[in-house]
């Protein structure tokens, strides 16, 4: 990895341009450019495409894009993955031994396969025996290529926590079936962390990183994994039982604090009330690892999500409460559910605490109006 | 308790308590107990002993000094003023501890030996239930057979061997072989010629027996296999050859190699290597024949999966095709695109769905996109296609229909795009226009293959640059899910999420609709679903040159 030739800042920003304009000829133009000039194909897709996406998502974040802006950008970086990685088979050097069979997925309900797609390319270029499954694989999906086509590995990512039931499910179905398993993706936490929680056999935080590991040394053949003890108190399935409803309540509680959530013209009304949705899956994958940082992560980019479309962070603890309220008689999700309360108050967005919701017996009106004066403090209005 | 007993022959001795037992009951009640009593004096002889003392000791007497030439370890233990001894003796595991009454030594001897056995016994029994229980989980966990073959070999090393040689029958003149060199290294497979095998006589016997039986090689026997063999057992080693019986027949060959003193193997007693032999012979042969049926499968599902998109100047084109999660691939909707063969730089393009799923509705959409790419031959007006077809499947008679769109689209300049569109049952497919409009066409017609006589509908649209018309199975609109859980994704939502695609080429489009789709569902059962969306390409933004004109990176 030395001498590594840096993307020049004008190739980043011509390629950001492209993405801007879903100009897939021009992207694609651009990279097979460099692959001629002499760029390294791995470079290209670890210090070219992948912080140009990291960009379009933030970019989305803070609604400087359209979702479908961010869509069509996307789709671009995927073609042009594809375009590098097709330019770049000839100059693959297999060495003696026959290369280790590798088998990509990303887990159920995950959509960013971007990441993974890259992940997957670069193993490829380094000489693993590489098969992508794509987005949203299922058990029964993965299990049936393990045993047709017997990878020595399986590589899994998952890009947002709320998956972590799903990619435990993943982890179990391959190790089952004699895969180690290696993870990857900021589903996992900061240093993947909840990679360990789940049993995965190997954790990266980028694709060089599992390479080198990979070359280090190879993972054993899995044993049997300890099942999650916390589950026993059967909390998540009670969590998982009552989705439907908490969704319910969750929609009612919101829109009638802010009923112009509820208008079908408002410009991102549709984004927050699907983003607020996700709060039970949230509940559910932190009741799973046992562990409240997965709702404090995601009520962190909750509130980057809302402030840049104007809604009042303080939703975000309305939307803590009505959980809270349907879910009391859970401890291990109460407990999960007050940490992230207490952290809207240390970040300054607690402006609603549990003490008031249960106290006040004042109707929705009032209530909408008092949390309205003190949301609209940290709120500003995006760009 | 010791103090008691070593007090009474002084108490007994005084003659103060006739009722007390005497010298000679007292003897006889000690040669009652199961240790062996030993009593020495200061200087190491021995006062007094009882029965089973001269069991464990039979050199062991009153009046001689307990020293190592008459009672072993008990006399090492005496003239080392040790306080216990745990040692072997004439066969016997003796374990003894020294009590001091007064100035005597009172010595009391157990005989573990059996207790010892038993012990390991029970462990050996562990670690053989642990062995096969872990062989059983290892086999039963993949059904590949390269993968299963591995296993084999890890799993008998070191358990049964210093290594071990798995010969798979041959097949096509070449025998498959796994091997595992040492413990704790990577199994290695490779092929050698079968008619090598022919010069190992046990190998043979090994790949026709039905039942494993251990049959010993001569050193040098094995050294026909080449490269297969693994490194020599050595002088007093031994190799050993054992059938793994399969369903239909012998799975393998399993050759153990065992060097001179690698110490015991509790594990390895035949009965083991036998029922490993069993499990890894059945688990071979349930994975040799799963690896057919998937490579059927594998091959029927290649055919039936829809192609990859052409690649059309002036045509771009999107698709996402998700079959039904519970049919592993097999699904009853199909689109199909392929460039006109005119030269007039069109494509023509096919969505459909077959009534049901799985297996069942994908031999029909073989039959529909066969019968489709053959009427393309012969016929190009679509409705007379459509009729062919209807008659065809009736003619089938396999109580199946099929909803379908039909079409071609051409560039009609200026970045402009002709579509005709012919079709019967399908949901209408829905153009958005520059700016976000969504309209639907309607194109209308019956079911293909459900009465004779059908008749079908046809509509034409134009679409300027940017603008886009998709097409999508009922498996999009009839998806149930969102807030409530059941709720149908409906004609409207998959309107209002398209509009909101506007400006996004055709690939990201579907992709798209794919995904709110699938956000709708969230998780749930649904039908096999299909789309395709079609727009006109223009050219990059950018001149061509410009990015190379940016040079190499630094």
């Amino acid at each position: 990895m030395t001498d590594v030739p840096a993307v020049l800042p004008e190739v980043r920003a011509a390629f950001d341009n492209h993405l801007a304009h879903a100009d897939e000829a021009g992207a694609t133009a651009l990279a097979l450019g460099l692959l001629r000039s002499g760029a390294a194909a791995e470079d290209i897709l670890l210090r070219l495409i992948a912080p140009a996406q990291a960009a379009v998502g933030a970019r989305w974040v803070a609604a400087e894009w359209s979702v479908a802006q961010e869509h069509a950008a996307t789709h671009v970086s995927e073609r042009v993955v594809n375009a590098v990685a097709a330019a770049a088979a000839g100059s693959w050097h297999p060495g003696s031994a026959p290369a280790r069979r590798v088998v990509f997925a990303c887990v159920e309900g995950e959509r960013h396969t971007l990441p993974a797609r890259i992940a997957a390319e670069v193993l490829r270029l380094r000489g693993f025996d590489v098969t992508f499954l794509g987005a949203n694989v299922l058990a029964p999906h993965l299990l049936s290529h393990i045993h047709r086509q017997g990878p020595d590995l399986v590589c899994l990512s998952c890009m947002i926590p709320a998956r972590l039931p799903a990619a435990h499910h993943l982890v179990e179905c391959g190790r089952r079936a004699g895969a180690p398993v290696l993870v990857g993706g900021s589903g996992f936490g900061p240093g993947g962390v909840w990679a360990r929680t789940i049993g995965a056999d190997l954790y990266a935080s980028d694709p060089a990183v599992a390479a080198e590991m990979l070359a280090l040394r190879w993972p054993r053949p899995p044993e049997a994994a300890e099942p999650l003890e916390h589950l026993a108190d059967e909390e998540y399935f009670r969590i998982v039982r009552q989705r439907t409803e908490l969704l319910g309540r969750l929609r009612v509680h919101v829109l009638e604090r802010y009923p112009w959530l509820g208008d079908p013209g408002s410009q991102y009304a549709e984004a927050v009330m699907e983003d607020l949705g996700r709060l039970p899956d949230v509940v559910a994958a932190a009741n799973y690892v046992d562990d409240p940082r997965v709702l404090t992560d995601y009520l962190s980019f909750g509130a980057q999500f809302l402030r840049a479309r104007g809604v009042p962070t303080a939703v975000l603890g309305a939307a803590l409460a009505t959980l809270s309220e349907r879910l009391r008689g859970l401890p291990r999700t109460a407990a999960h559910l007050d940490a992230g309360r207490r952290w809207l108050t240390a970040v300054g967005l607690g402006t609603c605490t549990p003490d008031d919701e249960a106290g006040t017996t004042g109707g929705p009106g009032e209530r909408a109006g008092r949390d309205d004066d003190r949301g609209a403090g940290p709120t500003g209005e995006s760009g | 308790m010791t103090d008691t007993r070593a007090r009474r022959p002084a108490s007994d001795g005084g003659g103060q308590a006739p009722r007390r037992p005497g010298r000679k009951l007292l003897d006889a009640l000690l040669d009652l107990v199961d240790q062996a009593v030993v009593v020495c004096d200061a200087s190491g002889v021995v006062l007094w002993c009882n029965g089973p003392a001269a069991v464990c000791f039979p050199g062991l007497r009153p009046g001689i000094t307990a020293d190592p030439a008459a009672a072993g370890p008990l006399g090492q233990a005496v003239v080392a003023s040790a306080a216990a001894f745990d040692a072997e003796f004439l066969g016997r595991r003796l374990t003894g501890r020294r009590n001091s009454v007064r100035d005597c030594s009172v010595w009391l001897v157990s005989d573990d030996t059996e207790v010892r056995r038993c012990g390991a016994e029970l462990r050996a029994e562990r670690l053989r239930t642990a062995f096969l229980s872990e062989a059983g989980r290892r086999l039963g966990a993949s059904l590949h057979h390269g993968r299963t073959a591995r296993s084999v070999v890890e799993l008998a090393v070191p358990a049964l061997a210093d290594a071990a040689l798995l010969v798979l029958p041959p097949r096509g003149g070449h025998a498959d072989w796994h091997r595992c060199a040492a413990p704790g290294v990577a199994a290695e497979s490779g092929a050698l010629p079968a008619s090598t095998l022919e010069r190992v006589p046990q190998l043979v016997r090994a790949l026709s027996d039905l039942s494993p039986r251990l049959a010993a090689c001569r050193p040098g026997d094995l050294e026909g296999l080449g490269g297969a063999t693994p490194p020599d057992p050595g002088p007093g080693g031994e190799s050993l050859v054992t059938a793994l019986p399969g369903g239909g027949g012998s799975a393998g060959a399993l050759v153990l190699f065992r060097a001179a003193g690698t110490g015991e193997r509790p594990v390895a007693d035949s009965a083991v290597v036998s029922e490993f032999a069993y499990r890894a012979g059945t688990a071979l042969s349930a994975a040799a024949l799963y690896a057919q049926q998937a490579h059927t499968a594998a091959v029927l599902q290649a055919g039936l999966d829809p192609a990859p998109l052409p690649e059309v100047p002036g045509v771009r084109l999107g698709a996402a095709y998700r079959p039904a999660p519970e049919a592993l691939g097999f699904g009853g909707d199909f689109y199909e695109v392929e460039s006109e063969q005119d030269g007039g730089g069109g494509v023509r393009f096919s969505l459909g769905d077959v009534c049901g799923k799985g297996a069942e509705a994908a031999v029909l959409t073989g039959h529909v996109r066969q019968s489709l790419r053959t009427l393309a031959l012969v016929e190009t007006r679509p409705l007379r296609v459509l009729d062919v077809l209807n008659r065809s499947l009736l003619e089938a008679d396999s109580g199946r229909f099929a909803s379908l769109v039909v079409g071609a689209a051409r560039p009609a300049g200026r970045g402009a795009l002709d579509v005709v569109l012919a079709g019967g049952g399908h949901p209408p497919p829905l153009v958005l226009r520059r700016g976000g409009a969504v309209e639907a066409v309607d194109v209308g017609g019956m079911l293909v293959g459900a009465l004779p006589g059908a008749e079908f509908g046809q509509a034409a649209v134009r679409l300027a640059r940017d603008e886009l018309i998709l097409l999508y199975s009922d498996g999009v609109t009839e998806a149930r899910g969102g807030p409530a859980g059941a709720e149908e994704y409906g004609a409207e939502r998959l309107a209002h999420d398209l509009a909101g695609c506007a400006g996004m080429p055709a690939g990201a489009v579907a992709e798209r609709i794919e995904l709110r789709v699938a956000d709708w569902l969230a998780g749930r059962a649904h039908d096999d679903i299909a789309v395709l969306a079609l727009q006109s390409s223009p050219p990059s933004r950018l001149s061509p040159g410009a990015s190379d004109a940016l040079g190499p990176p630094r």
